[in-house]
């Protein structure tokens, strides 16, 4: 376990200074001259070097002939070039001092053949040098906050606190607008490639010592460094949650094994059993890991599994209740103090059950502030799961038939939008517990999108959110579990 | 005898796992309970470890080289008297056509709750513990829980929490819960053998019976050896 991620190799990797980049040119269609242009794009604010072997200017900036031109020793180098030359290049890299480089590259392991002994090389000339390297065959990093881009596509959105190490580079790239969508973004996200050097563990380590990190995501295909992917998961879990997508191989094994055990030995199983011992949540996709993110991320504190359902709609609150029981959350009853307390705000039509369903409220004020406060407020419950159904048309034809004039509806509608929104942010603030809600307006629609981008989850329908408060709870049970082993440990030790 | 000396001398006869006999001793020697039994070279021996075990007992052919005995109907389960075990000791010894290290006499334990409990080795995390639900069904039920060794008392737990029907666990059907503290151990045990006998590639016992008192015993078990240095793994 690491202090301070300065102490990672991975450090001048995601936080370069200077780069000396292999492969950009002033041929537009080449992916090194893509991703000049990404690195431009985001306005990367260090000095890039392109190095190419006979253009004098590069898409703008001037070019060495040779790494070992360059005025000074720049942190990292950037190699998109052929696979032939990756490792001569790497040794030229080594001879000027670099000490860190991310191969793009392809064409060693995943292809099997000579390429296998082109990876050795690789690694082997690193080695000599001493240089730590991420890939090959990988799409590099996304350090946002650091301007920082190395992918072929175009970031978008923002920075955030998803922290990503994936064994797929589109699951990088190609998640920049899928998370912007939902107000969130990576902290920094690594590709790892054929993991020759850097390996997703040292990756897991660097999100864990990163500050801006809030939750780690993890996509994974297959671990090799069993032994310290689990104990170095096992010193974050009790700092930030983990989340992993994994994707395994056959069931049927490759080795004939003698044993019912090893005749059992899928790899979808173990894993399931290691991602446990590691206390790290299993997702069932690539969306579902993100919505874990989204949760543990907002809500960092220890969840529990009661969860009290505000609704002023039969139909979703009833779905949302069977999503519930079936992700294993509660349903706690209301204490008789809210029921009293809720009491004048239920219509005859409404039901103060969990769900609580307020049907038709005469004065939507209180479904936005005195309702939520009281049902964060019910000493059953652990977490308020709140329906929000009205779409900004419907507000403006309400603002249209009270007789606003139509030049004044969007700005009505705003005010009307913006009180909602601040009373909701002011009753969480006031509130321990977390709050989450689920939608079937778009996530464009007015309120709904100003509650996401001041951090507040509202899922796409209730199944989602009931699956992601049940990962909450399902992190707080493996930290604890972890805790618990630990501090038993030492007693031993005593 | 230490289990060190247990392997060698099995692998210096040639054998590719130890028999049923010899595992279960190995077993012993990692505090994991097992049935109480003999091994027997006769009718006569067989008749007399069966009076000293009490009636009823199981009869049960034995040689490294069976693996799955269940399959082979080598098995007689339930002999109640000096004649069952005379008759069964003569079905087993015409039954195979292997050379036997001779017929064990077991006590019979009662109980229809079932687990597997196992070893296996995988390149990447190394020695993995397997619980599972099911006995002979454990195939067909795949409910297993994996665990990558050592781990303590409060993972073991956390291993049995895991399986789909870890109801069986509890008080069932007037049968008192299963006893955690041994089953647990013997998990935290069988990650033991696997990271102290490299000799050990792959460890079943299998079923492993919960009685009606919530005694876990191993009632049938077997180490498979590596049979050459190449194999190793991990």
């Amino acid at each position: 376990m690491i202090e301070s991620i300065e102490a990672s190799p991975l450090y001048p990797i995601a936080n370069p200074k200077s780069i000396a980049l292999f492969g950009a040119s002033n041929n537009a269609t080449s992916m090194g001259t893509g991703l000049l242009g990404s690195l431009l794009d985001l306005g990367f604010e260090g000095a890039i070097y392109p190095i190419h072997p006979k253009e004098d200017q590069v898409q703008n900036l001037k070019a060495y002939r040779s790494v070992l031109d360059l005025p000074n020793v720049p942190d990292l180098a950037l190699i998109v070039l052929p696979t032939r030359i990756v490792s001569e290049t790497m040794d030229a890299c080594g001879r000027k001092g670099i000490k860190h480089a991310i191969v793009i590259s392809g064409g060693f392991k995943e292809v099997g053949g000579e390429g296998v002994n082109l990876e050795k090389d690789l690694a082997a000339v690193a080695n000599k040098h001493g240089m730590r390297f991420l890939g090959p065959n990988c799409i590099g990093v996304a350090n946002p906050r650091h301007k920082l881009n190395t992918t072929f596509m175009v970031f978008e959105g923002a920075p955030g606190f998803i922290g990503m190490a994936s064994q797929s580079g589109s699951f990088v790239t190609q998640m920049f607008d899928y998370l912007s969508r939902y107000a969130l973004g990576f902290s920094t996200a690594f590709s790892v490639g054929n993991e020759a050097n850097i390996d997703i563990v040292d990756c897991m380590e660097y999100l864990g010592a990163c500050p801006d990190t809030r939750v780690i995501a993890l996509y994974v295909e297959g671990i090799s460094r069993g032994r310290a992917f689990v104990e170095t998961a096992r010193s974050i879990v009790p700092k930030k949650p983990i989340v992993a997508f994994y994707i395994g191989g056959s069931e049927t094994g490759s080795r004939a094994a003698l044993s019912h055990t090893g005749a059992l030995s899928g790899p979808d199983r173990l894993y399931e059993g290691i991602f446990r011992q590691s206390g790290i949540i299993r997702a069932r996709s690539m969306m579902e890991m993100f919505d874990i993110c989204w949760m543990l991320g907002s809500f960092p504190r220890a969840a529990g599994r009661r969860v009290v359902i505000q609704t002023h709609s039969g139909g979703p609150g009833v779905e949302a209740a069977d999503a519930c029981g079936r992700a294993g959350l509660e349903l706690p009853s209301l204490s008789p103090e809210t029921i009293k307390r809720l009491s004048p705000f239920i219509p005859q039509t409404g039901s103060i059950n969990n769900p609580v369903d307020f049907t038709f409220i005469k004065n939507i004020k209180d479904y936005y502030s005195e309702i939520p406060k009281a049902l964060l407020e019910e000493k059953n419950a652990d977490i308020l799961l709140f329906y929000f159904s009205m779409s900004s048309q419907t507000l403006e034809r309400i603002l249209r038939q009270m007789g606003f004039p139509p030049d004044q509806i969007a700005e009505q509608a705003a005010k009307v939008v913006d009180a909602q929104c601040e009373s909701i942010i002011r009753v969480l603030e006031t509130h321990d517990k977390p709050f989450v809600g689920y939608t079937f307006q778009s996530l464009k629609d007015q309120l709904v999108r100003r509650l996401i981008e001041r951090g507040v989850p509202v899922f796409p329908g209730p199944e989602r959110a009931a699956r992601a408060i049940e990962a909450a709870f399902r992190y707080t049970r493996l930290r604890d579990k972890i805790l618990a082993a630990a501090s038993q440990e030492k007693a031993v030790d005593r | 005898m230490r289990a060190d000396d247990l392997i060698r001398s099995a692998l210096d006869r040639g054998q590719p796992a130890l028999s049923e006999y010899e595992s279960k001793k190995l077993l012993s020697l990692y505090d994991i309970p097992v049935t109480r039994e003999t091994l027997s070279r006769s009718a006569d021996e067989a008749v007399s470890a069966a009076a000293d075990l009490g009636f009823p007992v199981v009869l049960k052919a034995c040689s490294p080289e069976l693996m799955h005995k269940s399959e082979r109907g080598c098995i007689e389960l339930n002999l109640r008297s000096e004649r069952d075990v005379r008759e069964a000791y003569g079905r087993i010894i015409r039954s195979v056509d292997l050379e036997l290290e001779g017929v064990l006499v077991q006590e019979m334990v009662p109980g229809q709750r079932e687990l597997v409990v196992g070893l296996n080795r995988d390149p990447q995390f190394g020695s993995c513990v397997m619980l599972g639900t099911g006995g002979m069904m454990t195939e067909v039920f795949k409910d297993t829980a994996f665990r990558m060794a050592p781990f303590g008392m409060i993972e073991a737990k956390d291993m049995a929490e895991e399986l789909r029907f870890k109801a069986i666990l509890g008080a069932f059907r007037g049968q008192k819960p299963a006893d955690m503290d041994i089953l647990c151990r013997t998990l935290i045990a069988v990650g033991k053998i696997g990271l102290e006998l490299e000799t050990v590639s792959e460890l079943d016992i299998n079923p492993m019976i919960i009685t009606p008192e919530g005694r876990v015993v191993a009632v049938d078990a077997l180490v498979v050896l590596r049979r050459n240095g190449n194999d190793r793994i991990n």
